[in-house]
């Protein structure tokens, strides 16, 4: 799963601590989302997204792993 | 929060009391009721004291690490980061170290009675260790 955190937050001048206070995460959940080492929870996702003003599927990009 | 306060507080009197029935009876207790009177006491001067510390120390900080500690308790990753902690640390086994604990209280055996808390600390410190592990993977 990668997503487009970072690069929204960056487009949108955004810092990780705002984004963090508006979704109610510590700054350090955002900075594990921005480097792939955490996913997010559907509810987290859900929040992000809407923060965005976009959808789900725009903001995660889910990649099928190959066997 | 302050019902929250208000029961630690009172475990913190009920364990300075059960420590003033140790020094005011001492002897006089029958066999097995110093060690338990002092360890129950210890205990809750331990649980109830740092829950009304924790807040106190916490006043200390400025509002924005304050807030992000607060956030912490309830954020998705740092409960994520504790439950596998947990789990890897056979966390459920500690409260079975607290049998032996108190039964050696009662019995009064001293070498049990070091042991035991001994294992305790070991055993949280492994719970802290696997805590920073999975901060670093997560």
């Amino acid at each position: 799963m990668t997503n487009r955190i970072a690069e929204l937050r960056k487009e949108r001048r955004i810092s990780q601590a705002e984004l963090a206070d508006a979704v109610d995460v510590t700054r350090q959940t955002i900075i594990s989302l921005e480097n792939g080492r955490y996913n997010a929870s559907l509810l987290l996702a859900h929040k992000i997204a809407r923060y965005f003003g976009l959808t789900i599927e725009e903001v995660f990009l889910f990649e099928e792993e190959s066997e | 929060m302050n019902k929250k306060i208000l029961l630690s507080a009172l475990a913190a009197a009920v364990g300075l009391v059960l420590f003033g029935v140790v020094l005011i009876l001492g002897e006089q207790l029958p066999v097995g009721g110093v060690g338990l009177c002092s360890g129950l006491g210890g205990a809750l001067i331990g649980l109830g004291g740092g829950r009304i510390l924790l807040p106190l120390l916490m006043r200390g900080m400025s509002p924005e690490d304050r807030k992000e500690v607060e956030r912490a308790e309830r954020d998705e990753r740092s409960v994520a980061i504790r439950t596998r902690a947990a789990q890897d640390s056979w966390y459920w086994s500690l409260y079975l170290l607290w049998i032996p604990f108190i039964i050696s209280m009662v019995r009064g055996e001293l070498l049990w009675m070091v042991l035991c808390p001994v294992v305790i600390v070991l055993h949280c410190a492994f719970y802290l260790f696997h805590m920073y592990r999975w901060s670093k993977k997560l």
